[in-house]
């Protein structure tokens, strides 16, 4: 899709003129307001509002005293005027509030406050227009309230004006860009195409994009190819995993009740998780999304059995209205807890629909905001018929049944079958018991058998005392079903066998399932009354069901109407979600792109995400929000397109480099002149660690995998799955450690508008040493491992890029040459070609045509056929230090002459020099200085017969210290591609290619590693591969732990 | 060009309303260095013994002989109850004996035998006031500054957002919880509320470990992982030069250094049995009573002296709570937790360490002079309109009660302290103003006193 279409016309229309005309006009405006333009309406209404109408104007007039108008002020109550217009010391009011008697309680006006009221009393207490000459009920709305820019009308902005060189690609950008220009700012240049395919996969996935589509990115050089990436990302069914957890958050999602103790698990909710994840996969449309979850109910005719799957889906999605904690089913069905599930659903239902926090409202009117105590109940109203807190039901009692009538049938059938054999091992284990007790009674004579056998049959409460008696005196003859194993073992067997069937039989049950919904009862439609001071034990009058007043134009409140005759329920929610969707709802269509906006930007356009009132921020592109919601709303609310919109804006695309000229002006970024750098959430921390290790379970869906203590008190997954986090329980009172210590929500509250990155030590604890990293570090070792030898390392990469000698084993070469005794050095040194597995030799026949029997292994070898073939074990000093050498010299035959052992350092020469012939020697050289990179000859010669020349030589180096044991470092060839696993483990990590000096430093690093195992008692007796592992686990680690890896450019 | 048109109107309107401003910011990053107070502190520290659940102070801090000699006999008064189902106005004197101790002769009973040997250096508040019974309106109140309001900002984290930490190698602000469990309300009881996360307190475990992932796993102590550190620490400078002016990144770089520091520091710091043997008897660690919250309140005086600006220890449970029982349950509660306690003082005096940190002991609330339910298993009801709770070193005057109940010992009646007093007065002795001390959140200034009535209470100062 090409957005530049959206721009046409747009450069023709220029608002600059009109604009300036506004800011001078409005300055003007602000300038005057200084010199004491004060009016009521403006400055002191909102003040009294703060302080005084709650008992004042609101829903009371205390003393007779209404201050809601400037003329009734100066009508004033029981105490007279309050207020004397010119005359500031004879006005009541100000001297009560000087006086600090009013208002009553903790919170005073501030000095300033009363100033401002001094003054415009002083002004003779002006007002901004005629007062109208009736005021009705409550406080109303002024249109200084009015004004506030989230309650205005939503309409469609004008795309301003660009010029070429501003580099718009979406009208995005155009708005963006005006701002920028006017800071004498730009956008930054494009970000590298890496950067731009790793964000937009962390963007719309929540995943690292694999090296394949990686590689398949970088190498579309056709035009429309970052476009066809995106549309590439939207289709993954991640997509859907990655978005749900965001609406998740802000519709308070949680796998359990919360709001007691036990914290009771929800058995069902995960259906709606799926829900959202499927919704958003197939791109439905937003407002038939809202729609569903707001009144799905009401979209299914009742009675809601034998559902057909779109019935289920819209039921399921109602699942969002029934988040909120709620404790009724868990020991705790209080009024007041119903009423408080009613009050955090609102309150979900605001902060993620309205922006507003309209909980304020709920005790009494909003103290800043225009929304009064009744329109919170009025909007109550429009859920109440489905909560019905009078005759509530518990999370249980709401459930709706997935049972068929052939389910049912079906269930009916089965049970049937089972009753019918249970019948029969009733029957046998009548015939059973009379057995036994004829066996058991012939024990006895008559007539005690007889009056035994009557005291038996006689039901128990017609016994006579004396039949009890019997009984009592002859215990072996009460034989009941229960102890008939001890009389018939054979029968209490074969009574099993029947129970195995009718337990079998009952298995082929279908099973019932449910869906969490919040649904009404038809025809059952409680009063909603308004509560006083939010007090459900005081309800006030009948409030009929509605929108905020404020979201429509003076007079045009929103009323829902009480009942929908059409419908089998109200209607209500049904007709408020319409209504909210209309495309022009000030509140939820800013809202609502806001938080689109905001999960691309990592800041919201108005960055309070759920506060849209005063409270909040203002939006820092107020155009360009109002343009995005209409947009939004007239291209059919696809949320794909949305993305697609804002993805491929010059502004999403920039590179997020700071610079210090954008700095200097704003250091926030307020205006967008770069992208912005973002930390990982939570989850996406797991499923990039999942993913990097290779070990990421894509499956989708069903119930969550859930979470508990492991012994050192975290909160873990349970027999990991190694699912994405979306699937993780969310329990409230045990949410999963690696999630919360980065930021989750615990939904302990209720739900969550926004997280905020957090930077503790816990973090850095967590990514140094819990199990999870380890094993996941582990595993990525094990990866690139198996993937090395796949891996083509390019010349660019590796050229001037050495390895350490501590890679190339131990420092050790096995070779062979020849001692120069006039020299006194090693001379021709070459290495044995050929490794056996356990030796190394010339070939893998040996005599060698060329080297004989020279051989070498851990602990000997054999030399050699010539002096030039002595065998050689060299060490090198990885650097200068002191070397010891500790060692015996063996040769285990009388046969041929033996044979000569040498030890011979490169500068120094020859260091020691012994002879064996079936004898041993020790070959002790004394301390002393080595430079770095020096070698260290182990020479073995035959001497003059080349029969019977084994040997064994066990050394031990120490150098620096520290024991280097030849046995035990013995080692094949160097293991080849140290450099791909390290270039791959850099891939995995970071999405790209090391440079020279990274791997070079990584080649460093693992080097450094081996050394210190092979000198670190832990691994010194461990094969050099698993040494060379756990180094590789260690540079995984830190690479999963860094910056690079937690956040995204 | 200006900003919106729309924007624009609506903040001209805004700057000219007397509404909370808020363009008034915060600062543009946090940390936890040291920052010095505004005023001159008599405390850098402070170590809180919440005693949630309402010790009985009729029973342990506040004697009351008319309460005594008129037990058994109905109270004339009003009683707020909790609990109107148990409910009875019989009077029940304190089955304890009350005894002077000290120079200053402060009345305690014979249940808190150790605190009564450091009554020099304390200050009891006789006077506390909630005004409400219940132990979760009142726990927020103390913590947050609001009754019942959860969620907010705790005392602990306005002290180290104001002050930040003298110790970069531990938190600045650490919870020693409970074998018992987390007290009510949970985590919230230490939430950093709106301000930033580095200021929530970082709870230690009750039992080993107890910080989790501290120790570097045995297969990696000692120089592998510092190398892994260094090469860590490589690659991310190298990340981080290319991203000059990214707070996030340097302040991830810090935290590792901390979490490496921490691996030996708070190792150190946690390890008791670095103490002597004497101190180790001082604290009751000899003895399988008092072992266990001696070691915490032992831990609390080694992370002060290594520069942990505030410790709170909590209790599992509500071991105060004695609404049955009290004549068993409360002497047990009061013999886990009294030598520990003074102990702690006696410790932090004979370091040198008193005049600077400041201790407190109390819970929420207290209890009711009239018994719940009856007979020898009868125990008390809640009381948050009077009740003690007591204070030493850090700049507060030793030896004194200050305030009074009636002559019951249910209302606070003379120089009454409320929560927001408390706070005022711990702010005041850490060189802070508690209208002063602001963070906006919201747009508005909030402070840990969210402008309700706080009053320095002057007359306990040294």
């Amino acid at each position: 899709m090409n957005y530049r279409r959206l721009l046409d016309g747009a450069v023709r229309f220029s608002p600059r003129l009109a604009v300036v005309t506004l800011w001078l006009g409005a300055a003007l405006l602000s300038m005057s307001a200084r010199a004491e333009d004060l009016t009521f309406e403006r400055d002191i209404r909102p003040l009294l509002k703060a302080h005084c109408l709650d008992c004042h104007g609101g829903s009371a007039t205390e003393g007779q005293l209404d201050l809601r108008l400037r003329r009734l002020m100066v009508r004033g109550g029981d105490s007279g005027a309050a207020i004397e217009p010119g005359k500031p010391e004879e006005s009541y009011l100000l001297a009560r509030i000087e006086a600090g008697e009013m208002p009553p309680g903790n919170t005073k006006m501030e000095a300033h406050e009363i100033d401002v009221i001094r003054r415009w009393i002083a002004a003779g207490a002006p007002t901004a227009r005629e007062e109208p000459q009736e005021i009705g009920e409550g406080l109303g709305i002024t249109p200084e309230e009015r004004a506030f820019w989230s309650f205005q009308p939503l309409t469609r902005p004008a795309v301003p004006a660009f010029g070429p060189e501003d580099r718009v690609a979406t009208p995005i950008d155009a708005f963006l860009v005006e701002r920028l220009k006017a800071a004498g700012l730009k956008f930054s240049p494009e970000a590298d195409p890496r950067v731009l395919i790793r964000r937009a996969s962390f963007d719309l996935t929540g995943l690292p994009p694999t090296r394949e589509e990686i590689a398949e990115y970088l190498s579309d050089t056709a035009p429309g190819a970052y476009e066809r990436m995106i549309d590439r990302l939207l289709a993954s069914p991640r997509y859907g995993e990655r978005w749900a957890r965001h609406w998740l958050d802000v519709a308070g999602y949680a796998d359990s009740e919360g709001a007691s103790n036990n914290d009771a698990v929800r058995p069902y909710v995960y259906k709606y998780r799926d829900y959202v994840i499927r919704s958003l996969n197939a791109d439905k449309p937003f407002d038939q999304f809202l729609h569903e979850q707001l009144a799905g109910d009401e979209m299914v005719p009742p009675p809601y059995a034998n559902l057909a799957p779109d019935a289920i889906e819209k039921l399921t999605a109602t699942g969002f209205l029934r988040l909120a904690a709620d404790g009724t089913g868990s020991g705790n069905n209080t009024e007041e807890s119903r009423n408080q599930v009613i009050a955090d659903t609102l309150k979900n239902v605001s902060n993620a629909l309205l922006g507003l926090s309209v909980a304020c409202a709920q005790c009494h009117d909003h103290r800043y905001d225009p929304i009064s105590h009744v329109d919170y109940h009025r909007l109550r109203a429009v859920f109440e018929p489905a909560f019905d807190w009078k005759s509530w039901r518990t999370p249980d009692q709401r459930r709706v049944s997935l049972f068929t009538d052939a389910d049912r049938e079906k269930s009916a059938a089965i049970e049937a079958e089972a009753q019918q054999i249970a019948a029969e091992r009733a029957e046998k284990q009548t015939q059973y018991m009379k057995q036994a007790l004829d066996m058991e009674l012939a024990k006895f004579e008559e007539p005690l058998r007889e009056q035994l056998r009557a005291a038996y049959e006689t039901p128990a409460k017609d016994r006579k005392p004396e039949q009890e008696q019997l009984l009592k005196s002859h215990p072996s003859v009460n034989i009941s079903p229960g102890v008939l194993y001890q009389y018939l073992p054979d029968a209490a067997e074969d009574l099993k066998k029947y129970d195995a069937r009718i337990a079998e039989v009952r298995a082929k049950k279908p099973v019932e399932d449910f869906v969490r919904a919040l649904t009404e009862r038809p025809g059952q439609t409680p009063p909603t009354h308004l509560f006083h001071r939010g007090d459900y034990r005081m309800p006030k009058q009948e409030i009929a069901p509605g929108d905020l007043t404020v979201a429509a134009p003076e007079g045009q409140a929103f009323n829902v109407p009480r009942d929908d005759p059409s419908l089998p329920t109200t209607g209500r929610r049904l007709a408020y979600a319409r209504h909210l969707t209309n495309g022009r709802h000030p509140l939820s269509g800013r809202a609502l792109v806001n938080r689109v906006w905001m999960h691309h930007f990592g800041r919201g356009i108005v960055a309070t995400p759920s506060e849209f009132g005063k409270l909040g921020e203002a939006p820092s592109h107020p155009e360009l929000l109002d343009w995005l919601a209409c947009e939004f709303a007239d291209s059919g609310w696809s949320l794909k397109r949305l993305h697609q919109l804002i993805m491929t804006s010059t502004a999403y695309r920039q590179s997020s480099r700071r610079t210090p000229e954008a700095d200097a002006v704003d250091a926030d970024n307020r205006l967008l002149s770069r992208a912005p750098l973002r930390r990982l959430e939570g989850e996406a921390v797991r499923d990039c660690v999942l993913a990097v290790s290779g070990s990421l379970n894509p499956t989708m869906y069903g119930p969550a995998d859930p979470v508990d203590a492991d012994e050192t008190g975290q909160a873990v997954v349970k027999d990991d799955k190694l699912r994405r986090g979306v699937y993780v329980q969310v329990r409230r009172t045990q949410p999963a450690t690696l999630l919360t210590t980065f930021d989750a929500p615990d939904m302990l509250q209720s739900n969550c508008e926004r997280r905020t990155p957090s930077t503790v030590a816990g973090q850095s604890l967590m990514l140094l040493n819990s199990d999870f990293i380890l094993d996941h570090a582990a595993r990525v070792a094990a990866r690139v491992e198996r993937e090395a030898n796949e891996y083509v390392l390019s010349p660019e990469l590796t050229e001037g890029v050495s390895r350490p000698a501590a890679l190339d084993g131990a420092g050790w070469q096995y070779g062979y040459g020849r001692f120069d005794e006039a020299a006194g050095f090693v001379v021709a040194f070459q290495r044995l070609p050929h490794w056996t597995g356990s030796s190394w030799q010339g070939g893998p026949t040996l005599p060698d045509p060329q080297t004989g029997w020279a051989i070498l292994h851990a602990g000997g070898g054999h030399a050699g056929n010539t002096a030039e073939f002595a065998a050689i074990r060299r060490w090198t000093a990885p650097r200068a230090g002191r070397l010891s050498i500790a060692g015996t010299l063996g040769h285990g035959s009388p046969n041929g002459d033996g044979v000569r052992g040498r030890i011979v350092a490169q500068n120094k020469g020859l260091l020691g020099e012994w002879t064996v012939h079936n004898s041993q020697a020790a070959t002790a050289v004394e301390s002393f200085e080595v430079a770095a990179g020096e070698t260290i000859d182990l020479v073995v010669d035959c001497r003059t017969n080349s029969n019977t020349d084994s040997f064994t030589w066990p050394v031990t180096l120490t150098f620096e210290g520290k024991p280097i044991a030849s046995q035990e470092t013995f080692s094949g060839p160097p293991p080849s591609g140290i450099e791909a696993q390290a270039a791959l483990a850099w891939e995995l990590s970071f999405g790209r290619p090391a440079t020279r000096e990274e791997l070079q430093l990584t080649l460093n690093f693992l080097g450094q590693q081996m050394e210190t195992m092979r000198a670190d008692a832990r691994y010194a007796s461990k094969p050099e591969a698993e040494r060379l592992r756990q180094a590789m686990t260690n540079l995984a680690q830190t690479l999963l732990g860094s910056n690079e890896f937690l956040y995204i450019d | 060009m200006g900003v919106g048109s729309l924007a624009l109107a609506w903040m001209l309107q805004q700057e000219a309303q007397a509404i909370p401003a808020n363009v008034r910011g915060n600062p543009a990053s946090f940390d936890l260095k040291p920052k010095p107070a505004p005023a001159a502190p008599r405390a850098n520290a402070m170590i809180s013994l919440f005693m949630h659940g309402g010790p009985s102070h009729v029973d342990l801090t506040d004697p009351k002989p008319e309460l005594s000699k008129r037990d058994g006999q109905d109270y004339d008064g009003e009683v707020q109850f909790s609990f109107v189902n148990r409910a009875s106005k019989k009077l029940l004197g304190t089955p304890w004996k009350f005894q002077k101790h000290g120079q200053s002769g402060l009345d305690f009973s014979e249940l808190l035998p150790h605190t009564a040997s450091v009554a020099d250096d304390l200050c009891v508040v006789r006077s506390m006031h909630t005004g409400f019974n219940g132990h979760e309106v009142s726990i927020r109140y103390f913590h947050g500054g609001i009754p019942a309001t959860l969620g907010r900002p705790t005392l602990g984290s306005w002290l180290v957002y104001a002050l930040g930490s003298e110790s970069q190698d531990l938190p600045a602000y650490m919870v020693l919880s409970d074998p018992g469990g987390h007290p009510v309300d949970g985590v919230t009881n230490w939430s950093s509320g709106f301000l930033p996360s580095i200021f929530q307190g970082t709870v230690l475990r009750p039992k080993e470990p107890r910080i989790l992932n501290l120790d570097a796993p045995p297969h990696l102590q000692g120089s592998l992982q510092e190398q892994n550190l260094a090469f860590l620490q490589a690659i991310n400078q190298r990340h981080q030069q290319a991203r000059a002016g990214e707070n996030d990144l340097e302040a991830r770089i810090a935290s590792y250094e901390l979490a490496a520091r921490m691996q030996t520091a708070a190792k150190e710091a946690l390890d008791v049995s670095r103490e002597s043997e004497a101190t180790h008897r001082l604290y009751g660690l000899d003895d399988p009573a008092t072992k266990e919250y001696g070691t915490r309140c032992l831990i609390a005086r080694r992370l002060v002296e290594r520069g942990v600006r505030f410790v709170q220890l909590f209790l599992g449970g509500q071991p105060w709570d004695n609404h049955n029982n009290l004549r068993e349950a409360l002497p047990g509660i009061a013999r886990r937790t009294d030598k520990p306690a003074a102990a702690l003082v006696k410790d932090l005096k004979a370091r040198g360490l008193l005049d600077t940190t400041l201790v407190h002991w109390g819970g929420e609330i207290g209890r009711l002079p009239v018994t719940e339910g009856s007979g020898p298993a009868c125990g008390r009801d809640h009381n948050g309109q009077g009740f003690s709770i007591w204070l030493a070193g850090g700049g507060v005057r030793g030896g004194m009660a200050y305030g009074a109940t009636d002559e019951f010992g249910h209302r606070a009646v003379e120089n009454v302290v409320t929560p927001n007093d408390f706070q005022a007065t711990v702010l005041h002795l850490m060189g802070l103003d508690h209208s002063q001390l602001v963070y906006y959140h919201n747009g508005q200034a909030q402070t840990l006193t969210n402008n309700r009535t706080a009053r320095v209470v002057q007359e306990i100062l040294a």
